[in-house]
């Protein structure tokens, strides 16, 4: 499903503070995994996500998803079949728009919609009865400003965003990292939910190891660029926190 | 005042309130000080005069709207290709168009259009003393009407979105440049529409006309969005149409004082400061009052 072929990505080439974000990084992940993502800070997980979605070019290597080389594609063309939710509650939703009309431009945006086309009352009764099924009562809350929202609230209508119309391939960069721990539950329990249902690709970063080794299918540690750990199956099953934590040092 | 006046006051209020309806979409949707518009507003009265002169009035509008456009596209691509700050783009757009403002007038400065038929000559024979204001209503009723579609369209959505969170739409594969584009022409369309139809209300063109536009659009964004404070799109386009005619009420007031009319734009300027600082103002005074209050409470206490 996702091919990473020898990838690199090297900061600050030429001088004193040259590092390499990502060296020789090579992935293969099948479609219907979900794959967790640990690491210290600087290991390159995020810079993996942006070279996957774009944001970043890579100096080397290729990146397929699909039967399709996505190393060079610009990143607004990736986004409409990867859905990405970041740290920050604030950065995957337009604040001063409604709940709807938030959900209402992913869902049209990874439909392929002409610019000019209004949404169907069927269509608006579908997006509402996607946020229902989170049991947030959101579906009351439609013509609510999304920016009066809470942080979780919001975290779990980007979610919805992403997954209105079923992405390839979901990045999920710490994504519940900034809620409080009440909300950071039900995001998570969400997302569960979500990528289960639908049977969607994920990748997800966290610095929650007993999480990390609790969601999903495989667990990979990067660590100075390099993935150094690919735990799947019962060798995962085995794997406990502190075996984990002993790696990291 | 006089009814005279007060005709002339909503008359002008309706017709710059295109003019506001244009720097909506830049100032409040984009939130970008768009200073195109002192030169695109210009261009249209420049393009519809020149067209009206030679009996064309209709077709007068027309190439205002579309050359409008084009000046938004070039503010805009200077913004997003070329790079450029947004302020700085507005500029070096509004500079470079009063060459061609000139150009299109022929190299004269001024075009005086009396005894021209225009588009309000049309209604003069059934609509009495307020011919013009039923015209005017008649062309906003449809400007806000395609407006308030428009921004219920995906393009229209993903262009309020730009405004409002650029990193949201980007991870929505909305391509901002393009909409920025898309926004500005709009934006300085409907601008160069509010100066074509000043010029054949007023019969006249002159290049300076535009001077200080910005800011009396935004004076009337301002008045407006004190008067209707909901500000969804439907209540906003209204609040801008209120707006506007206010700030003429206002200034037609003073008009009628022995206030020296070349104080007028000065008015503006303050109006706008003072709208646009309030917030700020108020939060420092209350933070001042509260630290006041902890000072006095210690001294209480020790």
């Amino acid at each position: 499903m996702l091919r990473i072929n020898s990838v690199n990505k090297t900061f600050n080439k030429n001088s004193l503070d040259e590092y390499a974000a990502l060296n020789n990084i090579n992935l293969h992940i099948s479609q219907g995994e979900f794959v967790t993502i640990i690491g210290g800070n600087g290991a390159g997980k995020s810079t993996l996500f942006n070279a996957i979605s774009g944001s970043i070019l890579c100096d080397s290597g290729e990146i397929i998803l699909g039967d399709e080389d996505i190393t060079y594609m610009p990143e607004h063309k990736r986004a409409s079949f990867i859905g990405r939710i970041f740290q920050d509650p604030m950065k995957g939703t337009a604040p001063n728009m409604t709940v709807g009309e938030n959900l209402i431009i992913s869902y049209m945006r990874s439909t392929n919609r002409n610019v000019i086309g209004v949404p169907s009352k069927k269509e608006k009764d579908y997006i509402r009865e996607h946020l229902s099924s989170l049991n947030l009562g959101l579906e009351n809350r439609m013509k609510t400003k999304i920016g009066l929202l809470s942080g979780g609230q919001r975290q779990a209508v980007t979610l919805v965003m992403a997954t209105l119309v079923k992405p390839k391939l979901l990045l999920l960069d710490e994504h519940t990292a900034a809620l409080d721990p009440v909300s950071a539950k039900t995001v998570t329990e969400i997302t569960k939910k979500i990528v289960s249902e639908n049977n969607i690709t994920t990748l997800m970063i966290t610095h929650n190891i007993s999480s990390a080794l609790d969601m999903g299918t495989r667990t990979i540690m990067m660590d100075s660029g390099r993935i150094v750990m690919d735990l799947k199956g019962e060798e995962r099953k085995k794997a406990t926190v502190q075996s984990l934590l002993a790696k990291f040092n | 005042m006089s009814l005279t006046a007060f005709i002339g006051a909503m008359e002008l209020g309706l017709v710059y309130s295109l003019l506001a309806f244009g720097t909506y979409i830049s100032f409040r949707i984009l939130k970008v000080a768009d200073l195109t518009v002192d030169g695109s507003f210009v261009l249209g009265a420049a393009a519809s005069a020149m067209l009206t002169f030679e009996g064309m009035p209709v077709v007068g509008i027309v190439a205002a709207l579309t050359l409008g456009a084009i000046a938004g596209v070039i503010t805009a691509l200077l913004q997003t290709k070329m790079g450029i700050q947004p302020i700085l783009a507005g500029i070096l757009t509004m500079t470079g168009l009063y060459s061609i403002n000139l150009m299109v007038m022929g190299g004269k400065a001024n075009i005086p259009l009396l005894n021209k038929t225009n588009i309000f000559t049309y209604a003069e024979n059934f609509g009495g003393r307020t011919y013009k204001i039923i015209v005017l209503t008649a062309i906003i009723t449809v400007v806000f009407i395609i407006l308030n579609w428009f921004f219920r369209t995906l393009l229209g959505l993903s262009l309020r979105a730009t405004g409002d969170n650029e990193d949201m739409c980007r991870a929505s594969s909305i391509n901002t440049d393009s909409v920025k584009v898309v926004g500005f022409a709009l934006s300085n369309s409907i601008v160069a529409l509010s100066g074509a139809l000043v010029a054949q209300m007023q019969q006249s063109a002159d290049v300076n006309m535009g001077s200080g536009m910005v800011v009396i659009s935004f004076a009337s964004l301002i008045i407006g969005s004190v008067i209707i404070k909901d500000n969804n799109i439907t209540m906003g386009l209204l609040s801008v149409v209120i707006g506007s005619i206010i700030y003429r009420l206002i200034i037609a007031l003073i008009l009628t004082t022995n206030f020296p009319p070349s104080y007028l734009k000065l008015i503006s300027a303050i109006v706008v400061i003072t709208a646009l600082s309030l917030p700020n103002l108020k939060r420092k005074m209350e933070i001042n009052r509260m630290g006041r209050g902890r000072k006095y409470a210690k001294n209480q206490l020790s």
